[in-house]
C-alpha cells in the first residue's frame, strides 16, 4: 500500500514539474517520473520476496532479479537523458524558460499554431 | 549464369559505373552498355532451358537464396517465358540507353554524372528484381524501388522538377500501397510468398469475391505504374527528366513494371469479370485520350510522351481481353513498343541536341541536314503506326484480330475494334505530325512558338556524330528485321503467352497473314491517317482551343494540396515551442489507458495492503522531500529536494531487496545532483512565476495521474509471486554463468544485448551532449554572491575547497580501489560494471569538485576516446562470443593463478569493462563540459551567434593564413 501510494506521489509530483515554466522544473519532473516508473517495475516484481536475489544462501524469498536488471538499465539511462536535458537547459537565450512569451498563461493552441504556419509559407 | 548472379550483377554495376563515371566521365556509359548487354545474352543463353520440347507451354527456372526464413520470405528467383522476355527488353534497352547517355551526356560538366548513372543502374536492377522475383514480398520491394528510382531521376533534374517528381511519386505510390494490400492479402489467404505457388492456388477459383478484390487493387497498382487513365498524367508530367532518362523510363522501366505485373497475374485474374472490365475500358479510354492528346503538343518530346499513354493503353486492353494469343499479342506489342519507342526518344534527345529546340514549329527541314537521323524516326515512327513491313504492323494486326473476337457479343468486339482502329488512326496521325513537323518544312499553325525555345536554337544544324545516332538507329533497324523474321520470335513469345495465361500456348504470328479483316482494318488505318495528315493544318487548329479547363496535373495539385492543408490543419494544435502542451498531451492519453484498463481487465490480483513498518516510514520520508521540492521557488532547494527523494528511493529499492539497484539509484542521484549543480550556477536563482490557474489545472493533472498510478500499482502488482523467468534465473543462473550476483549475471550473461543497447545510449548521449556544446555557446556563469563574508576563506574559493581538497587527497585512491574491487567482484556480490564505474566517477567528481576554479579542474581524460573504446570493447566481447555461438555469448575459462587455485574467467567480464568504461567516460564528459573545462566558456553569451560564425570562419582562415584565437581555442577544447 506505502509502495504504491509512493509511486502515486512521485508521478504526481513528476508530471506537476514537468508542466511548469522552465527546463530546471522539467528536468526534476523526469526524474521524479523516472524513479516512479522504476519502482512500479521492482513493484510488478511482487513485493512480498525481499531477499537479495544472490546464490548461496536460500533463495526461497529472493525478490524476483529480472525488474531489478530492468531498472539497473532504466536508472542509467534515465541519467543519460538527464544530461542531455541538462545541457540544453542552458544553452538557451538568457536562461532556462521555456515559452516564448512573458504571457504565464497556457499559451493559446490557435495563436501559436497560425504562428507556425506563417513560418511554413 | 545463375539468376542470383544475373540480379547481383546489375547491383554491382552501379557501384562500378561511380567509380567509372569519376574516371572516364561520362564514357562510363559504354561500360555499362557492355555489362548490360552482356547481362541480356547470358539470359539469352539460359532461354533454351525454358521452353518446351514440344514448342508449346513453358518451363520455369527457379532459385532459392535464404533471405528472412522466419517470416518465410526468400530471396526466390524464376525464370519463364514472360520475364525472360521483360528482362531482355530492361536489359537490352538499358544498354542502348547506357550507350546513348554516354554521347548525349554533357562532356564537361562531368561532376552530376555520377549520381545520374547511379540511378539509372539502380532503375535497371530494381527492374531485373522485379521481372525475377518469385516472392511476392521481393516483389513489391522492387516495385517500390522503381518508383523511388523514378523519383530521383526525376527530381535530380533541375529546379522545375521538384513538383513532378512529387507527383509521380504521390501516383506510384498510391499503387505501391494498392499493390501491398493485395499481397498482404495473397500472402495470408494462400498462406505462402512464392509467387508461382499463390498464383496457382485453389484460392482464386473458389473465392470470386477474394479475387475480385485483389483484381482491383492489381489494376489499380498496375496502372498508376503504366500511367493509365485517370493515373495518366505524371507520365508527361515528368518530361522535365533528361531525355536517356525518359527513354527508359517509357522503353523499358517504369511503364512496362505495370505490364510485367499484369501479365503475372493474368493466370490468378484473367477470365474474370472486374479485371477484363477494369483493363479493356481503361485501356482503350487511355489509348484514345493519349492519342488526341498527342496530336495537341508541339513539343515532341510530349508527343512522345503521350504516344506511351496511347501505346500503353493498348497493351492494357489486350491483356484485359486475355486469351492467350492476346496476351502473346501483348508481349509482343512489349517488345515492338520497347524498340520503337527508345529509338524514338533517344532521336528527340539527338534533334534536341544538334537543334537546340525539341518545338516542331521551330524545326524544318531536317531531313536533308541530318538524314541519318531522319531514316531513325522514319523506321521507328511506321513501326509505331503499324505499317508493313516493320515489327509494329505485325503486332498491330494481332492486336485488331484480338479486338474483334474478344467478348461474347460480337458488337463488343465490334466496338472494341472501333476504338482500337480510331486510336491507332491517331498513332499514324501524330507519327506523321512527328515526321513532318521536325523534318519536313511543316511549322503547324500560326501560333506564336515560345520565345524561350527560339534563342536556344541553333543556327549550325548538322548530323550527330555516328556513335551518338547509332544507338538510337540500332532498336529501329531491329524493328525492321523482325517484322520479316518474326518466326524467330516464336518460341519466346509462346513461352510468354503461355506464362501469362497458365496455360500451353505456342505462337504462330504470320508475318502476312493474307487478304483478311485485320489487312483491311489497317489499310483503313493507314487510309485515315493519310487522310488526317493531309488535314494536318485544320486539325492543329481544331485541336488548339482547350476541350476541357483543367487538366489533370490540376487535379491531381489540387488533391495534393487539400491533404497538405487538411494535414496542417490535423497537425497545427502539436505545432507550439511550448513544452507544455507537448507534455500535457501523453497524460491525458495515458490516464485514458489506464481507465480502460482497470475497467477492461476481468479479474486481477487482491492488492496486498500491509508490509512491514518501515514502509511507512519511506512513504513519510518521501512525502517530506518530494511536496516541499514541488512548492519551493528556489532552483537549489528544489535541486536538493529531490535528490534527497532520490536517496529516499534507494532506500526503497534496498528494502525490496534489490541491492545492486539501490546502490546504482544512490550513486545516480549523487552524480545527478552534481550535473545539475554545476548548471544552475548559470540560471537565475528563482524558478520563473506561473500563474495561479495554471498551477490549479497542471496540479488537477498531476493528482489525477498520481491516483492513477497508485491504483494501478494496487492492481496490477498486487499478491503476485516471483515470474517464471525470474525462478529460472534464480535456479540456473549459477550453472549457466559461474555467477552468484543474478542480476550481473542477467545484464552481462542472459540478456547482454539489451545492456549493449543500453551502453550505446549512453554512447551516444555522450556524443550529443558534447555535440550540442560544441554548436551553442553555454550561458554564462552567474557566480555567486560572496560579497557577505568579507575577507574571510568562505570568499576564497581557494581556501574554500580546501577540506575537499585534503578529503580527496587520501579519498581518492581508497575510491579508485574500492571501484575496481566492486568491478571484480560483480559477477558474485553486489557490484558490477555500473557501480564500479559510478564510484569511480564520484572520486572524479570529488575531485572537480575540489579544485580551486574551473580551469584547474585536474581530470583530462580523453573521454570521446573513452566512450568510444566502451562500445569497442563491448563489440569486442560480443565478437568473442559470436566465435563461440552467437553474439555476446561468454565464454569461460579457468585461468591457473601462480600461487595455485584457478581463477573463473568469463568474457562477460570483459563485456563489464565496455560498461565501465562508457559509464566513466560520460560522467568525465558531464563534468568537464558541463563543468566550463572548457576555455572557451567565458564568451558572453550575447555574442553567440557571431562567435560561432567567426568560429566556423576562423576554420577555413586558419589553414590559409594566420592561427585565429577561436579556432585554436576551440581546437585545444576539442583535445581535452
Amino acid at each position: 500500500m506505502s509502495l504504491a501510494l509512493s509511486i502515486g506521489l512521485l508521478a504526481a509530483a513528476g508530471v506537476f514539474l514537468v508542466l511548469q515554466r522552465g527546463m530546471i522544473r522539467i528536468i526534476l519532473g523526469f526524474v521524479l517520473l523516472t524513479h516512479a516508473v522504476n519502482l512500479l517495475i521492482i513493484a510488478a516484481g511482487g513485493v512480498g520476496r525481499r531477499d537479495a536475489p544472490f546464490i548461496g544462501g536460500d533463495t526461497s524469498m529472493a525478490a524476483d532479479p529480472l525488474p531489478q536488471a530492468f531498472v539497473l538499465t532504466a536508472i542509467v539511462i534515465a541519467f543519460a537523458i538527464t544530461v542531455v536535458l541538462a545541457t540544453l537547459a542552458v544553452v538557451g537565450k538568457g536562461d532556462d524558460d521555456t515559452e516564448a512569451d512573458s504571457s504565464l498563461e497556457l499559451s493559446d493552441p490557435e495563436d501559436s499554431a497560425s504562428e507556425k504556419s506563417g513560418d511554413l509559407k | 549464369m545463375t539468376l542470383t548472379a544475373i540480379l547481383f550483377a546489375t547491383l554491382a554495376l552501379v557501384g562500378i559505373t561511380m567509380v567509372a563515371t569519376r574516371v572516364i566521365g561520362r564514357n562510363a556509359g559504354w561500360l555499362a552498355a557492355a555489362v548490360l548487354a552482356g547481362l541480356a545474352y547470358a539470359v539469352g543463353l539460359r532461354i533454351p532451358e525454358i521452353l518446351e520440347d514440344s514448342g508449346s507451354g513453358s518451363k520455369t527456372v527457379t532459385e532459392t537464396n535464404p533471405w528472412i526464413p522466419s517470416l518465410d520470405i526468400s530471396l526466390g528467383l524464376r525464370l519463364d517465358g514472360l520475364s525472360a522476355l521483360f528482362l531482355i527488353i530492361v536489359l537490352g534497352v538499358g544498354a542502348l540507353v547506357m550507350a546513348y547517355s554516354a554521347r548525349y551526356m554533357s562532356e564537361r560538366n562531368v561532376h552530376p554524372h555520377t549520381g545520374y548513372f547511379a540511378w539509372m543502374l539502380l532503375f535497371a536492377f530494381a527492374m531485373t528484381g522485379l521481372v525475377l522475383a518469385n516472392d511476392l514480398v521481393l516483389l513489391f520491394i522492387f516495385w517500390e524501388l522503381t518508383t523511388l528510382c523514378s523519383f530521383f531521376l526525376i527530381n535530380r533534374s533541375g529546379d522545375k522538377a521538384s513538383a513532378p517528381a512529387v507527383r509521380t511519386l504521390l501516383v506510384t505510390g498510391m499503387g505501391g500501397l494498392a499493390l501491398l494490400f493485395a499481397v498482404v492479402m495473397i500472402v495470408v489467404r494462400t498462406g505462402t510468398t512464392v509467387v508461382s505457388e499463390a498464383l496457382s492456388h485453389s484460392v482464386w477459383s473458389e473465392d470470386a469475391g477474394f479475387t475480385a478484390g485483389i483484381a482491383v487493387l492489381v489494376a489499380l497498382a498496375a496502372m498508376t505504374k503504366s500511367a493509365q487513365f485517370p493515373f495518366h498524367m505524371w507520365l508527361p508530367d515528368a518530361m522535365v527528366a533528361p531525355t536517356p532518362v525518359s527513354a527508359y523510363l517509357h522503353a523499358a522501366a517504369m511503364v512496362k513494371a505495370g505490364i510485367y505485373l499484369m501479365m503475372l497475374f493474368s493466370p490468378a485474374l484473367g477470365g474474370t469479370v472486374v479485371w477484363q472490365s477494369i483493363l479493356i475500358t481503361t485501356g482503350l479510354i487511355t489509348a484514345l485520350l493519349g492519342a488526341i492528346f498527342a496530336m495537341r503538343n508541339f513539343d515532341l518530346k510530349e508527343i512522345m510522351a503521350y504516344s506511351t499513354v496511347s501505346q500503353l493503353g493498348l497493351i492494357v486492353a489486350l491483356i484485359g481481353v486475355g486469351t492467350p494469343t492476346a496476351l502473346a499479342t501483348a508481349a509482343l506489342y512489349t517488345l515492338a513498343h520497347a524498340l520503337f519507342k527508345s529509338s524514338l526518344f533517344m532521336v528527340v534527345g539527338i534533334v534536341d541536341r544538334q537543334a537546340g529546340t525539341r518545338d516542331i514549329r521551330l524545326l524544318h527541314g531536317l531531313w536533308r541536314l541530318m538524314p541519318v537521323t531522319f531514316v531513325t524516326t522514319l523506321l521507328a515512327g511506321l513501326s509505331m503506326a503499324g505499317v508493313f513491313p516493320l515489327l509494329g504492323f505485325v503486332s498491330k494486326e494481332y492486336l485488331l484480330g484480338q479486338m474483334l473476337t474478344a467478348g461474347e457479343a460480337a458488337w463488343v468486339g465490334i466496338a472494341l475494334t472501333a476504338v482500337a482502329v480510331f486510336a491507332s488512326s491517331t498513332t499514324f496521325a501524330y507519327t506523321g505530325r512527328i515526321l513532318f513537323g521536325a523534318f519536313s518544312s511543316y511549322r503547324g499553325t500560326n501560333r506564336d512558338p515560345d520565345p524561350e525555345n527560339t534563342q536556344r536554337q541553333r543556327k549550325d544544324i548538322r548530323e550527330a556524330k555516328p556513335l551518338f545516332v547509332g544507338s538510337a538507329f540500332l532498336p529501329a533497324l531491329i524493328g525492321l528485321i523482325l517484322g520479316p523474321a518474326i518466326a524467330f520470335l516464336h518460341p519466346i513469345m509462346g513461352a510468354a503467352g503461355s506464362a501469362a495465361s497458365g496455360q500451353a500456348y505456342a505462337a504462330s504470328f504470320k508475318f502476312f497473314g493474307g487478304f483478311t479483316i485485320e489487312f483491311a482494318l489497317s489499310l483503313t488505318i493507314i487510309g485515315l491517317g493519310v487522310l488526317a495528315i493531309s488535314q494536318r493544318r485544320r486539325l492543329d487548329t481544331f485541336f488548339e482551343g482547350r476541350i476541357l479547363n483543367f487538366t489533370a496535373i490540376d487535379v491531381v495539385e489540387g488533391i495534393r494540396l487539400g491533404l497538405l492543408s487538411l494535414g496542417a490543419k490535423v497537425g497545427n494544435p502539436t505545432r507550439t515551442d511550448s513544452p507544455t502542451q507537448h507534455l500535457a498531451t501523453p497524460w491525458f492519453i495515458v490516464g485514458l489507458v489506464a481507465i480502460a484498463a482497470v475497467i477492461t481487465i476481468p479479474s486481477f490480483s487482491t492488492p496486498v495492503l500491509g508490509g512491514p513498518w518501515t514502509d511507512w516510514l519511506w512513504l513519510g520520508l518521501l512525502v517530506a522531500t518530494v511536496l516541499p521540492a514541488v512548492i519551493t521557488k528556489s532552483r537549489l532547494v528544489a535541486l536538493i529536494l529531490v535528490g534527497s527523494a532520490g536517496f529516499v528511493v534507494a532506500l526503497w529499492f534496498f528494502a525490496l531487496g534489490a541491492i545492486d539497484v539501490g546502490v546504482t539509484q544512490l550513486l545516480v542521484e549523487l552524480l545527478t545532483v552534481v550535473a545539475l549543480v554545476l548548471i544552475l550556477r548559470r540560471l537565475p536563482s528563482v524558478f520563473h512565476p506561473v500563474a495561479k490557474n495554471r498551477q490549479v489545472f497542471t496540479a488537477a493533472i498531476a493528482i489525477g495521474v498520481g491516483v492513477l498510478a497508485t491504483a494501478v500499482t494496487l492492481v496490477f502488482t498486487g499478491g503476485r509471486d516471483i515470474s517464471a523467468v525470474g525462478q529460472y534465473f534464480l535456479d540456473e543462473a549459477y550453472k549457466d554463468t559461474g555467477g552468484t550476483n543474478v542480476v550481473n549475471t542477467i545484464l552481462v550473461d542472459y540478456r547482454a544485448l539489451d545492456t549493449f543497447g543500453e551502453l550505446t545510449v549512453i554512447a551516444v548521449a555522450g556524443i550529443v551532449l558534447i555535440g550540442i556544446l560544441r554548436s551553442r555557446q553555454m550561458l554564462s556563469s552567474r557566480g555567486a554572491d560572496v560579497s557577505g563574508f568579507g575577507n574571510s576563506s568562505l570568499a576564497r574559493t581557494a581556501d574554500n575547497t580546501l577540506p575537499i581538497r585534503v578529503i580527496a587527497r587520501w579519498a581518492a585512491p581508497v575510491i579508485i580501489l574500492l571501484s575496481f574491487h566492486l568491478f571484480m567482484r560483480g559477477h558474485y556480490e553486489a557490484g558490477g560494471g555500473f557501480i564500479a564505474a559510478l564510484v569511480g566517477a564520484t572520486g572524479i567528481a570529488l575531485a572537480y569538485l575540489g579544485a580551486s576554479e574551473d580551469r584547474s579542474a585536474p581530470v583530462r581524460w580523453p573521454y570521446r576516446g573513452l566512450l568510444a573504446s566502451g562500445v569497442i570493447v563491448a563489440v569486442l566481447s560480443g565478437v568473442w562470443g559470436y566465435q563461440v555461438g552467437s553474439f555476446l555469448k561468454p565464454v569461460r575459462f579457468d585461468i591457473a593463478l601462480p600461487w595455485g587455485g584457478e581463477y573463473g574467467f568469463t568474457s562477460a567480464m570483459v563485456f563489464d569493462l565496455g560498461v565501465y568504461l562508457a559509464v566513466l567516460a560520460i560522467i568525465i564528459a558531464v563534468i568537464n563540459e558541463l563543468g566550463g573545462v572548457r576555455p572557451s566558456e567565458n564568451q558572453p553569451a550575447s555574442q553567440a551567434g557571431p562567435v560561432l560564425v567567426a568560429d566556423r570562419y576562423a576554420h577555413f582562415i586558419d589553414k590559409a593564413e594566420a592561427p585565429s584565437d577561436v579556432a585554436s581555442e576551440s581546437e585545444k577544447g576539442g583535445s581535452l
